[in-house]
């Protein structure tokens, strides 16, 4: 591969003369100033939930306001309600914890969790329910990292995605978002979701679940 | 990219296929003779279908986006801020690049740097050989036109499919995208229906919907299937290594969820420096592409998968493309260009574009900035009409989210063309011998009377001139002229102030 001494590389060379550089530049330079108050729409972490909600709504995501002993019941009626006979789950703790995979094979649907299943298995399901590692109410956005308990395709191949997410996730603004992530990492890789899939490619007539969920349902936890 | 070969490419990937009828001709004209941007708008402008189709959808887009930045803070001052980290970030391109490869590096990713479209195409080539990898599936990118790679892979008999709905079209009708970020704007859904009939030997149904669902369960079963993904990126986040690629469909996320091989073709100067950049550029390349305040999905990545995932890469390979960004990073006037992040807001904004279209620029950047960039990219001389393809209005700085000063740069390169001598030697000439004339009070005085003169003459009883002789027909073939005035302001101001 052509991986080793790309410093050398002759594109590298043809960088540095056209910036008039004779050697590499050894110290780091200093990029212009993030003026918060010219990035930032959202200040304040005041109602967070209720904003995301309305953002959320916006961008065609479906939210609603749920209490944390009510959501497994109200899930499993969403998901039944959207006739999908199966679901598949992020192996994650708050499903987990909530007991989620149990409650819905109760409630008949077939259920299972990402960590008995193979990739190409997703294909087949009719739901995948996860949980988000972040939340942007600027944007009625759900963030998602990727790693082995919570599968890419979980919320990409069926036509359903229903997230569950507690308040403290949801951060302010994407500045937020891109500062939390700069801290904690992204891992092998993140995905925001800003509603269903959706294309205007046929003249400009919005179209849903393009290749991705059709329907994108957000539980918040109040 | 000299004209020679992009003509070779046209042919040599578009052969006995069936092409859109007025995207064949345009496209035939095109490789035939030299790129002859006159004969091209005309006839993209008297075209009456493709104008209702660009409108309908430019229009749009635009009124969007007019809305949408009235949602920031201080619009005027974030693009000025966004124009100043993309500048920051090409004048120290050196250091944000090695920086971006040692981060990709220690992802677990590789990364390879590509001198032109030749060798981007070899080393693309190489992993899917090298990985016995056949089965593409590829998201939209502007890159990827720019070196013809959907139809290069397909050449070397690997199975490519595009998978954005507007670039599927595109590709099952042989046609080109012509717009940054729609890419069928040219298209009525009535040609698409006929498309899809045709195609997938289903009957007639026009109807969006039921186009896009047939797409989707057509597309499925290559997503499930697809061992080479195959992606764009909008920018390139040197502190951390890693891509950021926006959509809206989910056929980006697939080709980094699904295939064991991920490979991205990004151009080298699509890097910001850090994370939190990426706050500043995403609420402008949204709001100023279709007015939407964020994309559906957000793909940020910079690595294989991570031990025990099931999905996501095996391998990641970015492969960053200079293909004439470093000559333009040279001359510190033009260098300003390279700001570009293809949100298609000018094209939307200007006047010219939505006369004629994309096709018409002859080159896979349409538009004011397409107008700018594609000299640059392919050479001036080929390219000479395009700066010329403005009315300098300034709508096109206007609406750019990264204050590309479009106008200004125009103007040099029309200065550039008459200090290289492009343009004709009777133009040359007249212009000449009018400074001469013009610098000197008596020939200044008798040639403008004289003109006076004649042009009211020409002009008559109704005011306008109509008619021009031969050497100066241009002006007056498509528009008439006012007549001048009968008395000079000249005179007027020496009765006046004599």
């Amino acid at each position: 591969m052509a991986d080793s001494n790309l410093t050398s590389h002759p594109v590298m060379q043809r960088v540095r003369r056209a910036l008039g550089r004779t050697a590499p530049i050894t110290t780091a330079p200093i990029p212009p100033l993030l003026d918060e108050p010219i990035i930032r729409l959202v200040h304040s972490d005041i109602g967070l939930p209720e904003l995301f909600q309305k953002q959320a709504t916006d961008m065609k995501m479906l939210v609603e306001m749920v209490r944390v002993d009510e959501v497994i019941e109200r899930v499993a009626q969403f998901l039944i309600s959207q006739k999908c006979k199966s679901a598949m789950l992020s192996d994650t703790p708050l499903l987990r914890n909530l007991g989620a995979l149990e409650a819905f094979q109760k409630a008949g649907i077939d259920a299972r969790s990402w960590c008995d299943m193979t990739a190409d298995q997703a294909y087949d399901i009719d739901a995948g329910v996860t949980e988000a590692d972040y939340a942007v109410a600027e944007t009625g956005t759900l963030v998602i990292r990727h790693r082995p308990e919570h599968g890419r395709l979980l919320s990409l191949v069926p036509f359903v995605h229903v997230a569950i997410i507690e308040p403290r996730i949801i951060v302010p603004d994407l500045l937020d978002l891109f500062e939390r992530l700069a801290r904690d990492g992204t891992g092998s890789g993140v995905t925001l979701i800003s509603g269903p899939s959706k294309t205007a490619d046929i003249e400009m007539n919005t179209v849903t679940g393009v290749h991705g969920p059709n329907i994108v349902k957000a539980f918040v936890l109040s | 990219m000299s004209r020679s070969a992009a003509a070779d490419d046209h042919s040599a990937t578009l052969e006995n296929q069936p092409l859109d009828q007025n995207t064949a001709s345009f496209i035939a004209e095109a490789a035939a003779s030299p790129f002859d941007f006159h004969t091209l708008s005309v006839k993209a402008a008297g075209d009456e279908k493709l104008k209702r189709s660009i409108n309908n959808a430019v229009l749009r887009q635009y009124s969007a986006r007019q809305l949408r930045l009235l949602e920031l803070p201080d619009s005027d001052r974030l693009r000025t801020l966004a124009g100043q980290i993309k500048q920051h970030a090409i004048e120290n391109l050196d250091f944000y690049l090695e920086q971006l490869i040692e981060n990709v590096h220690r992802n677990g990713g590789h990364v390879h740097l590509a001198a032109d479209s030749t060798e981007a195409r070899k080393i693309i080539l190489d992993i899917a050989r090298q990985q016995h990898a056949t089965r593409v599936i590829k998201s939209k990118s502007m890159v990827s036109e720019e070196i013809n790679l959907a139809h290069v892979l397909e050449q070397a008999g690997l199975d490519v499919v595009e998978t954005d709905l507007g670039e599927f079209i595109v590709q099952i009708s042989h046609d080109k995208p012509s717009h940054l970020v729609a890419p069928i704007v040219h298209k009525d859904r009535a040609s698409i229906a006929q498309l899809f009939s045709d195609y997938f030997g289903t009957p007639y149904n026009d109807d969006p919907q039921a186009l896009t669902m047939q797409a989707r369960q057509y597309l499925r079963d290559k997503f499930r299937k697809a061992d080479f993904g195959m992606t764009g990126g909008n920018f390139l986040v040197a502190e951390k290594g890693l891509v950021c690629c926006v959509e809206n469909e989910g056929n980006q996320r697939q080709s980094v969820s699904t295939p064991r091989i991920l490979v991205s073709l990004v151009g080298i100067e699509k890097i910001v420096p850090r994370m939190t950049d990426l706050a500043v550029m995403l609420k402008l390349l949204t709001r100023s592409a279709t007015g939407a305040p964020i994309t559906i999905y957000t793909n940020i990545y910079g690595g294989p998968r991570s031990p025990g995932e099931k999905d996501g890469p095996e391998e990641f390979h970015l492969v960053l493309i200079d293909n004439g960004r470093s000559e333009i990073l040279a001359d510190p006037e033009y260098r300003e260009t390279l700001r570009c992040i293809r949100c298609g807001a000018c094209l939307n904004a200007c006047p010219i574009y939505r006369k004629i279209g994309g096709h018409a620029y002859g080159s896979v950047y349409p538009g004011p900035i397409g107008a700018l960039i594609t000299p640059l990219f392919s050479g001036l001389k080929t390219y000479k009409d395009l700066p010329q393809a403005s009315s300098l209005c300034g709508a096109c700085y206007e609406a750019c989210p990264v204050k590309i000063d479009i106008p200004k740069h125009l103007v040099h390169m029309r200065r550039d063309i008459v200090g290289a001598h492009l343009n004709g030697f009777f133009e040359r000439l007249v212009y000449r011998m009018w400074a001469w004339a013009y610098q000197r009070p008596l020939t200044y005085k008798l040639f403008s009377a004289a003109q006076r003169m004649d042009l009211r003459a020409r002009a008559g009883e109704s005011g306008w001139v109509e008619d021009l002789p031969s050497f100066a027909a241009g002006w007056t073939r498509v528009r008439d002229m006012p007549a001048p005035a009968e008395t000079s302001f000249r005179k007027m101001w020496a009765k006046r102030h004599g």
